[in-house]
């Protein structure tokens, strides 16, 4: 079941615990249930994990998963009318992200309203009834990643935080949780906070530009992945060095990690959140205990424990739900 | 630098763009393409303002734009230290190469009264396509033939949606955007391709005697757009179709072959694009395509073109392209806040057209 994993301890244990699961759901001799599953865009690598964890999770229970996401990414008009669809198909759950977390309040009603049962997974809608929340704290993560490259700073000089999209909820509650870092750290210098939108051209562009006005920058807070890979090629092509930070745990970032262009990222663990979405909608029907919340703590990624991120997303196996729900 | 084609008695550069027009003339009822009549008006000119006045159209625009640039040069240099140095122009040149090389193609479009939507998604699907290749055969020619290729292509079959088929070009380069993100989509697959070879990645990021690679590109391109708008035939054809398309196909002027050429050109750039693109940023996704349509249109419009048609240059569309890239080098320099950023960018755009808009008044009357 996990043959072409390098699969670390850690997987083994994984791979023998989801069996004895399997053996114990089949026991009940349920399955076949319908899951529509919600995602915001095919384009961000991170709904991609999200949605091959919830495949993962779907075999091992033996359900049946749906996807739904919007052609143009994060559409609010075309992930509104998904789920008219989808009511209208009547599946027996439904795990959805929204492409905006207040926008899609009222499609969240929609549903309740057909009495679908509803688990909200990585970004916390602000209304509507939901059995169950799956996500990752993106407050934790920018705090935890934020004292990491403060840390690794010795404590002291001038950082630059490449903010993700003005408004949206991650880049907020990740910006917050950094500023929160460097506030308990008074020889850091905040020198500049300027948006790149989660682009990666923005960002070496407005990374080449904070260079023009500032001839030392020591550190640099980027609120995803790509946005950090664009600022380590801004730096990278003036000669100059400075300690990167991105958050996501993306393939790509893993990759400059081992090279040493990136000093860490924070794991938004989107395959465990599209596993465990779904687990807790299965289990919610199957009338086995769940959990309300289910918070996956802030790990940061850096050279001495990536090793387990470099197992492909499509070769990785849920964890079981026992191990999932300890913290 | 700006495509004169000689000099009057005033010193100051003078428009002949109609040397082929003006055999068409008579068909042209509602063209805004004016051609020179500098050499008649110019003994009745008396004050500067006349003499304002007496110039065409396109050197007035051209020259007003230049001075709302040099003013927000102004402005910046006096609010950062930072902003009026070698290392800072030279940034801003090659952050600016990308979209002007996007919006050349677009500005040809936009000059026969039509509009590339697809360019964005071009750029993505092309530079895709060309990464993926580049990883598997680490062949520059091949992967640089492809990416050009590629955006070349979807030009072409965007032409002959609007010059054979007739859709009209809002509307088929808007399908052709969904249908280029659903293949990048599907052909990536939410991944990322990143790590080219050093060789390729000069292309975006090298120099030669200091200068960035990227504004060699810019510069080549700007003369040869410049060069083939404003003195040759088929420049000049390009103008007559925007100006008047029915007018134009009377005269003899194969409108749809040249309507297929802009599209072509346009979609070729894209192609060019993708590869700067690639080889600056060292990675290619699905959605990398998105942020740069608008932008690069926007440049096309803020540098004096008109949608609808028949007005506007290649030039004017350097001067719109530094100008949208001058507003994000200020806005980090000043560490504007991010909430504001997309306000004053607005508020530039909008100036920036505005004042163009007085002067057109002028001459309406």
């Amino acid at each position: 079941m996990n043959k072409t994993s390098k699969s670390s301890m850690r997987w083994a244990q994984v791979a023998i615990a989801v069996m004895g699961m399997c053996a114990a759901a089949a026991s009940i001799a349920e399955g076949g249930e319908r899951v529509a599953v919600f995602t915001k865009n095919q384009t961000n690598p991170f709904f991609q994990a999200v949605r091959l964890g919830a495949d993962s999770a779907a075999r091992q229970l033996d359900v049946k998963v749906t996807h739904y996401v919007p052609t143009k990414p994060d559409s609010i008009p075309e992930q509104m009318s998904q789920v008219e669809d989808v009511i209208i198909k009547k599946p027996d759950a439904i795990v959805f992200t929204p492409v905006d977390y207040k926008a899609m309040v009222p499609a969240v009603a929609k549903m309740n309203a057909a009495k679908i049962p509803v688990v909200d997974v990585t970004d916390r809608t602000q209304g509507g009834q939901f059995v169950a929340f799956v996500g990752a704290s993106d407050y934790e993560l920018g705090l935890e990643t934020g004292k990491y490259l403060i840390q690794a700073m010795g404590g002291k000089g001038n950082v630059v935080v490449i903010e993700g999209v003005k408004g949206a909820i991650t880049s907020v509650d990740r910006v917050r949780g950094f500023n929160d870092a460097a506030k308990q750290a008074p020889g850091i210098k905040v020198i500049a906070s300027q948006p790149g939108n989660y682009q990666r051209l923005q960002a070496l562009q407005v990374m080449e530009n904070l260079m023009q006005s500032h001839p030392q920058i020591d550190g640099v807070f980027a609120a995803n992945d790509a946005m950090a890979s664009g600022v380590i090629e801004a730096l990278e092509g003036a000669n100059r060095k400075a300690q990167v930070v991105g958050i996501n745990g993306s393939k790509e970032a893993i990759d400059a990690i081992k090279d040493g262009r990136l000093l860490a990222t924070g794991d938004y663990n989107g395959f465990a959140q599209g596993c465990l979405a779904v687990m807790t909608a299965v289990r919610d029907l199957r009338k086995l205990p769940i959990k309300p919340e289910i918070l996956f703590p802030a790990v940061v990624i850096d050279k001495n424990n990536y090793q387990p991120w470099e197992t492909p997303v499509e070769s990785r196996s849920c964890p079981t739900w026992e191990d999932a729900v300890k913290f | 630098m700006f495509c004169e084609e000689s000099i009057n008695e005033y010193g100051l550069p003078v428009f002949r763009m109609s040397f082929y027009l003006a055999r068409y003339r008579d068909y042209f009822m509602n063209t805004t393409v004016k051609p020179s009549t500098l050499s008649s008006s110019a003994a009745t000119v008396r004050s500067s303002t006349d003499l304002w006045n007496a110039l065409p159209d396109a050197v007035r625009s051209v020259v007003l734009r230049l001075l709302v640039l040099g003013f927000l040069c102004f402005v910046l240099s006096l609010a950062s230290d930072a902003f009026l140095t070698a290392t800072n122009i030279v940034n801003v040149l090659r952050q600016a190469a990308l979209l002007f090389l996007l919006a050349s193609g677009v500005t040809l479009v936009v000059l026969t009264a039509g509009l590339d939507l697809s360019v964005g998604a071009n750029v993505a699907l092309s530079a895709c396509l060309a990464a993926t290749l580049l990883k598997s055969t680490g062949s520059i020619a091949l992967t640089v033939s492809v990416g050009l290729g590629c955006g070349l292509l979807i030009g072409i079959v965007n032409g002959l949606l609007v010059a054979v088929v007739r859709i009209p070009p809002f509307i088929a380069t808007y399908g052709m955007l969904w249908i280029l993100h659903g293949i990048t989509y599907w052909f990536m697959n939410g991944e990322t391709i990143h790590g080219f070879p050093p060789a390729f990645r000069a292309l975006g990021s090298g120099y030669y005697w200091g200068i960035p690679v990227p504004v060699f590109f810019m510069l080549i391109f700007l003369l040869a757009g410049v060069l083939f708008a404003q003195r040759t035939r088929w420049g000049q054809e390009i103008y007559a179709v925007g100006a008047n398309p029915e007018a134009a196909r009377l005269s003899g002027v194969p409108v749809k072959n040249r309507l297929i050429l802009v599209y072509a050109v346009s979609g070729a750039m894209a192609g060019l694009a993708s590869l700067i693109f690639l080889a600056r940023l060292n990675s290619a996704e699905g959605d990398i395509g998105e942020s740069l349509t608008l932008p690069a249109i926007a440049a096309v419009l803020i540098g004096g073109a008109s949608l609808f048609g028949g007005v506007g240059s290649v030039f004017g569309t350097l001067i719109g392209a530094l100008m949208l890239t001058l507003v994000l080098n200020g806005m980090n320099l000043l560490n504007i806040d991010a909430s504001w950023q997309p306000v004053v960018t607005g508020v530039i755009v909008v100036l920036a057209v505005f004042l163009d808009k007085l002067t057109r008044k002028g001459d309406v009357r």
